[in-house]
């Protein structure tokens, strides 16, 4: 007879289980990940310079870009606008994509892999490319659309010479990343079951019946992950400002992340960039947790009782 | 006779469907390939049409040549090496590490599980600049500067990898409980779950992880630029960056050597995706 | 137990015989960062340099590492920050003050006190010293000179009937021979004679050629007369006959890829640096061209250019660490000695500071030895604790806007120097 072992007992082992396996993380986050954390927390408190001086100065930095710095809510606000249209833009193609491609139709394959293709190229090639198909006079883009301009009688429209359509324009060019999300997608639909889409044939469900109740509320799980990750990553927001408008025109893409990356390299401002990097940190923590609230809706198939 | 008509029809919309497809996908594809292709023509030209920039979009006189003069110009081999090393231990490290804590965080209840779930969530959120310093000083002291250590150690401990984690996690938790739960009263330990049920149930994801574990670090140049003191561990992203001199460089034998480097990742991606659909084959709750 | 106890002598043996190498003489390792790295061409030529100094003597060994020009500030900044710093690096001539008084450079006035032979002061541009002293000393030695010229294609003057005697001296001049040198065919800009904004020419470098500047001795932000207005508008309007989209659709055709417009043979003269001379051999263009001073202004003009270069510095990383700093002063007075200097100039097509190796260059090369002349009269920008940046990410952005005529130039001079003076206030609350 098998020794009886409690439910206590079970509950014991779980939790010890828990930590085990997530002990690697864990070590990794408090033996390595501690230092540079805190020490960049302290320096956001003092007037570090890069170069060796660092003075304990309070809040003062803090209270600058709160109360004293013009472009911290200019840059504060452009992020805020990019991540509000951005996200739910990325999350719409990249679903988009995903079911495009998710058939077992000769060539898949390589239309993947073309479609993941922007992934892997080189973001400056990327973003110089961008510049020149978006060019107002002679991109590309304005050449095929000119006929509709005749038309409408409009103004050619000025992409990212323009600074109330720049950070649109900056989006769209974002969305050529899109692959990214596209295989998490199409690895999430690789696990919903067929038997649920037989069954659901069977009683006469068409394609638009399939994709409203089967797919996509078994896809939750990876659309709450890319909604999360877009939403941390997009207030990061930087790099193809930085190659392709400097900010402009007008700072109207100089984004919070940009503005921390001037204080740093060009203000040699360390203390403050660090201040502002933890303002940065707070604001998204706080938006990531209501974001969080939102797991109720999701549906994980091995959660049903 | 009715069902032989219905049959037919079927097949003749599923054609009509089949070639719409293509088209739209042949359109959107030309679209996501325009880069490459810029890449390519560029890798392909002279100095003096570099020079003269978008007023000449093809090489008149393909200089096929570049991508030997873009090996033979670096210790190619070398930095092939160093980038390998890095990569595989890189990818090895992050997909043990990143598996483990998303069976925690997903399938397991411990003290505390929630809330290390937004604290590993918020190690996303601050700006790695701000840790540069401190990091760079951290290694400085504990000696790993000079060694491949700082590029390759955090891996192992879920360095960076929260993204996975949280990416493993949404997988994780889509995995029946009844599985667990049948081979827990079979007698089954935790290890013995998550290496026989969990993994294997979650094939795409795990690849995924591998997938763009290898690109990251493959493409890094950063990482290997401030941590590696010893020119001879320098990776092939890094060794790149001398084709971009101060004036422009040689942008021709850049784009070169750079399609050189996208080819891995382009026929690990070709070859991980396939395997997507193929699918799992199991009995009992999948078809 | 028999394998393990003789795998453990094994084990031993190998060791001892490594720890017992007879000591090869204790040469000392210096390192010095550059920025040529493995895949460049100046990479070897680099080496041979140092190689040839290892062999010279053997005390020191130098170990060069060299970092692509883009990644070497990075690289610099975060060892200086670190206390991880090489022995002799290169950095920028303009801040060498703010990092000799953060005490991360050694004393080189001391050094030379101590072995006055080293090297021969009257060598270097006073301009250029002036920027490496601190409080007196010596903190850093200029490494290489830059300066701004009016590059001229000739082969444009000669279809318009214009020759060298036409090359302008003053900004009446320029503008007059620059309109004759535009082509515009059917609404679209072919060819431009001329632009304020193009090249490397600035509002600071045309500031200077009317004795103007942003900041005054004290520090303080001026950008508030009439003068100041009066340039930015004559910047504006040298190209007023075109419209904006004309002038934006010729310049972004120019600046994708870092194609030079110059060198593209789309501009008949611009205001550029000794570096695109180097960009014109390499492309190898076909057309004839020439240097010049840049035109100032008709009356009160100063002929002067903005100018900087590279500093080569010896870093201080607080450990006492003296031997290191003798064989980094040992190199340092070789690198700098004249034949080095020659040889740095020919492998990497810069201008180097030593006065006598760039003669010697420009013995047989007129332009180089035009552009070395420009040198004499090349101005570094000074350094602004408050607004290190004050002519790039503090100016930019309203120049760009005042250029696009989003904004007038009052609103322009007014919106810079209140951000100015917002960082100044910062700056002393943090300071």
């Amino acid at each position: 007879m098998a020794k009886a072992i409690t439910v206590k007992q079970l509950k014991r082992q779980e939790n010890t289980a828990g930590y085990l396996f997530a002990s690697p993380w864990l070590i990794g986050l408090i033996v390595l990940g501690i230092f540079p954390i805190l020490m960049s927390l302290y320096i956001s408190f003092t007037n570090y310079n890069m170069i060796s001086t660092m003075r304990f100065i309070g809040f003062e930095n803090y209270r600058i870009l709160f109360t004293n710095d013009n472009l911290f809510w200019k840059s504060l606000g452009n992020t805020v606008y990019h991540v509000a249209i951005a996200v739910p833009l990325s999350i719409v193609v990249g679903l988009a994509l995903a079911f495009l491609l998710n058939n077992k139709v000769k060539g898949m394959s390589i239309y993947r892999t073309l479609f993941y293709l922007p992934n892997v190229v080189s973001v400056v090639a990327m973003t110089l490319l961008w510049m020149w198909l978006f060019q107002p006079n002679f991109g590309l883009i304005n050449q095929i659309l000119k006929p509709l301009y005749d038309l409408f009688g409009m103004e050619p429209i000025g992409w990212y010479l323009d600074q109330n359509l720049s950070k649109i324009t900056l989006i769209l060019m974002g969305l050529w990343t899109s692959g990214g999300s596209m295989v998490i997608y199409l690895a999430q639909m690789q696990d919903i079951p067929t038997t649920l889409y037989e069954s659901a044939e069977i009683d006469g469900a068409g394609w638009w019946q399939k994709t409203i109740h089967i797919t996509l509320p078994l896809m939750t799980p990876s659309i709450y992950f890319n909604f999360i990750m877009g939403l941390i990553g997009g207030f990061q927001v930087f790099t193809m400002a930085y190659i392709m408008t400097s900010g402009g025109p007008s700072r109207s893409t100089y984004y919070y992340a940009y503005y921390l990356f001037d204080k740093m390299m060009a203000d040699n401002a360390m203390g403050m960039a660090s201040a502002m990097a933890w303002i940065l940190l707070i604001i998204v923590l706080i938006v990531t947790i209501l974001a969080l609230r939102l797991n109720k809706y999701v549906f994980y198939l091995g959660e049903e009782s | 006779m009715a069902n032989a008509i219905k049959y037919k029809s079927k097949k003749k919309r599923k054609l009509i469907v089949h070639i719409i497809l293509h088209f739209v996908l042949f359109l959107c594809s030309l679209v996501f390939v325009f880069p490459f292709l810029w890449m390519l023509f560029t890798a392909l030209k002279t100095p003096a049409e570099l020079l003269r920039g978008i007023q000449q979009f093809f090489p008149a006189d393909p200089q096929w040549n570049n991508f030997l003069r873009a090996v033979q110009s670096i210790p190619f081999f070398m930095y092939l090496k160093n980038s390998l090393i890095v990569v595989v231990l890189v990818v090895m490290g992050t997909v043990f590490s990143a598996t483990t804590a998303a069976y925690a965080f997903a399938k397991l209840r411990w003290k505390g599980r929630d809330k290390w779930f937004i604290v590993m969530l918020a190690t996303m959120m601050l700006p790695i600049q701000v840790i540069l310093i401190p990091t760079y000083i951290m290694y400085a002291k504990i000696g790993w500067l000079g060694t491949r250590l700082p590029l390759i150690v955090p891996a192992f401990f879920g360095g960076g990898s929260a993204f996975y984690i949280f990416l493993l996690r949404q997988f994780f938790k889509g995995i029946p409980r009844e599985l667990s739960e049948s081979a827990f009263i079979d007698g089954a330990n935790h290890w013995q779950i998550f290496v026989k049920i969990m993994l294997p149930l979650s094939k795409p994801a795990v690849i995924t992880v591998a997938l763009f574990t290898f690109m990251g670090a493959w493409n890094d140049y950063f990482g290997p630029l401030i941590f590696l003191s010893n020119p001879e561990h320098w990776t092939l992203a890094l060794g790149l960056r001398a084709f971009q001199t101060q004036y422009g460089g040689q942008y021709n034998l850049l784009m070169a050597a750079s399609i050189l480097i996208m080819l891995p990742t382009l026929i690990l991606f070709f070859f991980a995706q396939k395997t997507f659909i193929e699918g799992i084959k199991f009995t009992g709750i999948k078809g | 137990m028999k394998k393990l106890t003789a795998f453990l002598l094994a084990a031993i043996a190998c060791f001892s015989l490594i720890a017992c190498q007879p000591a090869e003489n204790e040469r000392i390792t210096i390192d010095f960062w550059h920025m040529a790295p493995v895949g460049t061409a100046a990479f070897a030529p680099t080496k041979a340099i140092i190689t040839a100094f290892n062999e010279s003597q053997d005390l020191y060994t130098v170990k060069g590492t060299g970092f692509s020009f883009w990644d070497y500030w990075d690289k610099i900044n975060i060892a200086v920050s670190s206390q991880t710093a090489p022995d002799l690096g290169l950095s920028t001539l303009d801040d060498v003050a703010s990092r000799a008084e953060e005490g991360v450079l050694y004393n080189l006035s001391e050094l030379l006190a101590a072995d006055p032979t080293g090297f021969d002061v009257n060598q270097f541009y006073t301009n250029q010293l002036e920027f490496a002293t601190y409080d007196g000393d010596l903190y850093a030695l200029p490494f290489t000179a830059t300066t701004r010229v009016l590059y001229y294609n000739l082969d444009m003057f000669a279809a318009v009937g214009l020759t060298a005697a036409d090359i302008p001296t003053t900004w009446t001049e320029l503008y007059d021979v620059a309109k004759q040198l535009d082509i515009v065919d059917d609404g679209v800009i072919q060819q431009l004679g001329f632009d304020p904004t193009y090249g490397n020419a600035t509002y600071h470098g045309w500031l200077w050629e009317a004795g103007l500047d942003f900041f005054d001795t004290a520090g303080n932000p001026t950008l508030n007369t009439q003068a100041h207005l009066d340039i930015l508008n004559w910047i504006k309007d040298f190209n007023s006959e075109y419209t904006r989209n004309q002038l934006v659709a010729f310049g972004d055709a120019n600046t994708m890829l870092g194609i030079n417009p110059f060198a593209s043979g789309r501009v008949a003269m611009m205001v550029e640096t000794d570096g695109l001379y180097q960009t014109i051999r390499e492309a190898d263009v076909d057309f004839e061209y020439g240097v010049t001073t840049i035109p100032i202004p008709d009356e009160n003009g100063v002929r002067v250019n903005w100018g900087s270069g590279f500093s080569i510095e010896l870093y201080d990383n607080n450990d006492g660490n003296t031997a290191a700093r003798q064989g980094a002063w040992e190199f340092l007075k070789y690198i700098m000695s004249e034949e080095v200097q020659i040889e740095l100039a020919t492998i990497n097509g810069w201008l180097m500071a030593h006065k006598g190796a760039m003669a010697t260059v420009a013995a047989d090369d007129p332009i180089t030895a035009r552009l070395v002349e420009e040198v004499e009269y090349a101005r570094d920008k000074i350094y602004i604790p408050y607004a290190p940046s004050w002519h790039g990410n503090d100016w930019q952005p309203y120049y760009t806007q005042f250029l696009a005529g989003e904004i007038t130039a009052e609103q322009c001079l007014q919106n810079a120097r209140n951000n100015y003076l917002q960082k100044q206030e910062n700056y002393n609350a943090t300071h």
